[in-house]
């Protein structure tokens, strides 16, 4: 799973997004810098996007499910929301180990990186968020929001 | 499926059929085991008859209604038909659901019976007959004889029983002969204090019964014995009053007395119907133009025609045992009147004897809703809301289609112009406010609130109705439109004003 979850945030390439230390750490490179035995943020982070985004997503088509929240701005609305939410959980859980010094001192680190990273879990939650609203085997169960999609909402 | 031939005789014979047609197209439906398939044939020698011009365009659009949208999707579920398509004769008919009256049209009452050629004692015995005076369309007066028949029989059955003896060697009525079965019903609509129903029904009735003694007609025994109902509609109106018009309020009781004391005779007294309905209100309301028929005779649409309609419901509720006849004689004749619960000037529904509020207040609150949304909201919705949006979709294309654009606009049209001229009527029947908020739209009726229901209006009604066609499957758009909403607005009725079936 954590290859998976590497792969993809390391799909837009290490760089220019983040660096290959910040891949490491990620990937639970630990603090005495031995092994790969730390948290392993890469899957961590990579599920709390998917729990957000399927949230939200059903907080939209099944939980308020309202001819008033079908719109193509409403798709948006929820899409931004989507965004914001996973870019700060990415952006936020390395920025407070680096502002806690909580990781192996020869990876060099910094606030870019963060910024990186959390650009490319918004950017898979956005994806995340057209496919499970494409597919229709889900969306066709909403009573209003069956036909709302990033193609046709 | 058994028929339902209609007889609609003079001009409130098209009022009550145009009642019916209303009551059908919300879905009230007998409470019967068997469906029947309603034949309306309008005999009324004035064909500019407005009203008979707009219970024809009803009918018509009500037909291509129904036969696009099926008949099992709630609105418009009873089949309409015109008597033309039940025949494979060579001479079918026009396909119109008007009797065509011969030599009527232009034609004095005089040139009619041939009064030129009769021998002198004949001569005597018509004018001694047909004495009196009338007026013609030009409002001179002028003897009977010389009355001009196509602005119908001015209130004179004596001309309009002569007239409409016809009907006995009319195609029509060949065709209604021979495709009569045995389970087939005969429903006559007719007004009492006028000239055409008077004259009209007991000949209608009579010319049924003696099918035996008709060689021109098949189907003999059925028609003899054949079940049939009939309203015969007793004075209603206040009429205006004009010193030069023939016909006045006054008459009214005294030709209906007459024509009474005809029937005791005719009618009720040899036991040739089997179920008779007698409708009638001396409330003095407000008087109707006094229009002998020259200018051509459109009235308000009135309660007791609404009422009178639904006699045709309870007709087909009855069952075949109560309607047995035997050599063209009822065995257990069934006679009604219909009475409300208040005497009210406004009827609303709780005004209603508790079987006719039943019967009606749901079906025709749907059908408002429906018009409501249709009208104020489709617009905003269409292409946009899910059921809009799911296949077949109703989108821009279809209401641009003849049949959203004429044929049911048109009728919903009709549906609530016939709705505020019963509202406007004295004696009214005003059970809606057709321009409020859904949630007002019954009078007497406060929608249930709590603090988790949420309030009825345009959007919580296209949340009902995506989840009403969520994974249904429709044949067409049309009939996709008219079974969605039927289920809807049934379920906001039922859940949200606590109306019943």
């Amino acid at each position: 799973m954590e290859e998976f979850f590497a792969s993809l945030y390391e799909w837009f390439g290490l760089n220019p997004l983040f660096s290959t230390d910040m891949g490491d750490q990620l990937r639970g490179w630990d603090i005495t810098c031995t092994d790969y035995i730390g948290t392993p943020w890469y899957v961590i982070i990579g599920w709390s996007m998917i729990a957000v985004t399927a949230v939200l997503y059903a907080l939209q088509y099944h939980i308020i499910d309202s001819s008033r929240w079908k719109n193509k701005t409403h798709w948006w609305l929820f899409a931004l929301i989507i965004v914001i939410l996973n870019f700060l959980i990415a952006f936020l859980i390395p920025y407070n180990s680096i502002q806690a010094g909580d990781y192996c001192n020869q990876l060099n680190l910094s606030v870019s990186d963060c910024i990186g990273f959390g650009l490319s879990n918004a950017v898979w939650s956005f994806i995340l968020f057209i496919i499970i609203t494409t597919i229709p085997v889900f969306r066709k169960l909403s009573n209003n929001c069956r036909h709302t999609t990033f193609w046709k909402p | 499926m058994a028929r339902l031939y209609i007889f609609a005789i003079g001009g409130t014979g098209s009022r009550v059929l145009k009642s019916l047609t209303m009551l059908l197209a919300s879905g009230v439906k007998p409470n019967s085991e068997k469906n029947f398939e309603i034949v309306p044939i309008i005999i009324d020698p004035h064909k500019s008859n407005k009203d008979l011009k707009r219970t024809e365009r009803l009918l018509g659009n009500y037909q291509t209604i129904s036969n696009e949208a099926g008949l099992d999707s709630g609105f418009f579920s009873t089949k309409i038909t015109t008597l033309d398509r039940l025949t494979t004769s060579q001479n079918r008919l026009s396909g119109s659901f008007t009797f065509n009256l011969q030599e009527v049209g232009g034609r004095k009452f005089s040139e009619y019976i041939g009064f030129s050629q009769l021998d002198e004692p004949n001569k005597a015995l018509a004018d001694i007959l047909f004495s009196g005076k009338s007026i013609n369309k030009r409002h001179e007066e002028v003897n009977l004889l010389d009355v001009e028949m196509d602005i119908g029989f001015v209130g004179n059955p004596n001309i309009g029983s002569i007239v409409l003896n016809q009907v006995k060697d009319s195609q029509e009525f060949k065709d209604f002969a021979s495709n009569f079965n045995e389970d087939d019903r005969v429903f006559i609509i007719s007004s009492i204090f006028g000239g055409t129903g008077a004259a009209g029904f007991p000949t209608i009735l009579k010319n049924i019964r003696d099918a035996m003694n008709n060689r021109n007609i098949d189907g003999k025994g059925f028609l003899q014995d054949a079940k049939i109902g009939a309203v015969t509609v007793l004075p209603y109106f206040n009429i205006e009053k004009d010193s030069d018009s023939p016909i006045q309020k006054s008459d009214f009781i005294a030709k209906t007395k007459a024509a009474l004391y005809y029937y005791k005779d005719n009618v009720t007294g040899n036991n040739s119907i089997n179920s008779l309905y007698y409708i009638a209100d001396n409330y003095s309301g407000k008087p109707y133009k006094n229009d002998p028929g020259d200018n051509g005779q459109k009235n308000d649409a009135h309660f007791v025609e609404m009422a009178s309609a639904l006699a045709i419901i309870d007709f087909l509720e009855t069952p075949d045992s109560d309607l047995e006849t035997s050599e063209g004689k009822a065995l257990k004749p069934i006679y009604k009147e219909f009475g409300i619960r208040k005497d009210s000037s406004n009827i609303k529904f709780s005004d209603l004897e508790d079987y006719t509020e039943r019967k009606i207040a749901m079906r025709l609150s749907q059908l408002v809703l429906f018009r409501k949304y249709l009208t104020e909201h489709l617009s905003n919705a269409i292409e946009k809301e899910a059921w809009s949006n799911d296949s077949p979709e109703i989108n821009k294309k279809f209401i641009d289609d003849t049949f959203y654009r004429t044929n049911l606009s048109e009728f919903l049209s009709s549906f609530a112009d016939w709705l505020k001229e019963m509202s406007d009527n004295k004696r009214g029947f005003s059970p809606f406010n057709l321009d409020s908020t859904i949630e007002a739209l019954i009078e007497g009726r406060t929608v249930k609130s709590g603090w988790f229901t949420s309030r009825v209006d345009f959007p919580s009604m296209d949340n009902k109705l995506s989840k009403q066609g969520k994974g249904k499957t429709y044949s067409s758009a049309s009939q996709k439109l008219i079974k969605l909403f039927y289920d809807t607005t049934e379920e906001i009725l039922t859940s949200k004003f606590g109306l019943k079936n």
